[in-house]
């Protein structure tokens, strides 16, 4: 795995930032029996991270890891992203995808012990989401480029906010490489 | 709105013009009520110096900017009383036993300070008879009866204050709109532990969540608040 602060985030922070954060520097990895939590954002937010996104749902499927949809009022998911006719959908009234939603109750049925979130905007519905995940006892990752926001910079300074409080920030290659990724073996 | 944010000089150009986009409505309300998030010891521990120095020391303190922020604090906390708006104080529930000991607040690498640099500074500490809650998680909401007390005190928007401005703060101000309140934030009275972060918060929670006002634009709002609650 690349050193904690080698993403995206990078050539925001000075060598004083990364020393007075360094207490946050740990081990990352995605937690046993994930589940991947698609956040469809209100508005379209256009970007790389559909794509990358889209191979991380499919990745998903084929290793039979559940995938949850987290929807907001009158939202129209991306179709590349929508969810299939056995996934969870979970209408959101507001930013976080816990807030006031079936969520909790969606992910304690699946037996669902940790959270993969990708969608979008980074800043806003992603972020939310994993501070409230983490708040619930969820392990949350995050592979960087299966998340978007409508600039840049927002994106880079909500995966540096989640990265070293919230959540384990990866590269999707490094996200797809863990071996918990994938479904429990049968009980 | 402040005429010249502080945080022009750490936002690029891009992301500010999505103030133009901005829907917040401008900060009113009735029933104020401050909120003031995690102003315990800890995060004064060390004296006002650059927090790069405390980080052996004192890992949890924001050091410099935790006591620039203090006298401003005293400040709104005395506009409020005298106003009869009442101040609700947040601080970590320290009792071990009210959780698993492999949940934190945040992924900050597991040290156990002196739970009694928990208690609320002594400058800040609440008056008798001010609500004082108790949380385990990041947000002042978050498994507390907060959201009870704004009911039974019918308070209608909330000033927030106290650190840190990225977590704590943010996550209450977060839950606070949620809610549907109106929120402000002072940014005065509210700190973190770099300036980035400090403003690059600001920014974003004024953008999405809240109205960033300087103190004595709060302080406005406390004594406007004076009137209305007359009559109740």
């Amino acid at each position: 795995m690349r050193d904690f602060e080698d993403y995206c985030w990078r050539e925001l922070i000075t060598d004083e930032v990364r020393y007075i954060y360094s207490p946050y520097v740990r081990d990352r990895s995605v937690g046993t029996c994930p589940a991947l939590l698609v956040i469809h954002p209100a508005l379209p937010v256009d970007g790389t991270w559909r794509a990358a996104a889209q191979h991380l749902v499919e990745t998903a499927r084929a290793r039979a890891v559940p995938v949850v949809h987290s929807l907001p009022p009158g939202a129209t998911p991306w179709p590349s992203l929508a969810a299939r006719e056995a996934e969870a959908v979970s209408p959101r009234p507001v930013d976080s995808a816990f807030f006031s939603s079936d969520l909790e109750r969606v992910l304690t049925r699946l037996d669902v012990q940790s959270l993969v979130l990708c969608g979008a905007p980074t800043s806003a519905a992603v972020r939310a989401s994993a501070v409230e995940g983490k708040s619930f006892g969820y392990r949350v990752a995050i592979a960087e480029e299966t998340v978007g926001d409508l600039t840049s910079m927002l994106h880079q300074l909500a995966l540096f906010d989640i990265a070293h409080k919230y959540g384990d920030v990866m590269s999707l290659d490094e996200l797809l490489g863990q071996p918990t990724f994938s479904a429990p073996p049968p009980r | 709105m402040n005429p010249d944010p502080s945080w022009t000089d750490f936002i690029d150009a891009p992301t500010r013009a999505l103030l133009a986009s901005r829907k917040i409505a401008p900060f009113a309300g009735r029933r104020l009520a401050v909120v003031a998030v995690d102003l315990y010891d800890l995060v004064y521990d060390g004296g006002p110096k650059p927090v790069a120095e405390l980080i052996e020391s004192h890992p949890a303190s924001c050091g410099e900017y935790a006591w620039r922020a203090l006298p401003p604090t005293i400040e709104l906390f005395a506009c409020a009383r005298t106003n009869g708006v009442p101040v609700i104080h947040v601080t970590y529930d320290t009792r071990l036993e009210t959780d698993a000991q492999t949940v934190h607040p945040t992924n900050r690498k597991k040290r156990q300070p002196d739970l009694a640099l928990y208690r609320i500074k002594e400058e800040l500490t609440p008056l008798p008879g001010e609500l004082v809650i108790y949380k385990k998680r990041a947000s002042a909401f978050f498994g507390t009866p907060l959201m009870a007390f704004l009911n039974e005190l019918r308070i209608d928007a909330l000033i927030v204050v106290g650190e840190s401005t990225s977590g704590c703060v943010r996550s209450s101000v977060v839950e606070a709109w949620s809610y549907g309140y109106p929120v402000a934030v002072v940014a005065q009275c509210v700190f973190d532990r770099c300036e980035l972060i400090q403003q690059a918060s600001l920014f974003d929670l004024h953008l999405k969540y809240a109205e960033v006002m300087d103190l004595p634009a709060a302080c406005g709002h406390l004594q406007g608040a004076t009137e209305s609650r007359r009559g109740l």
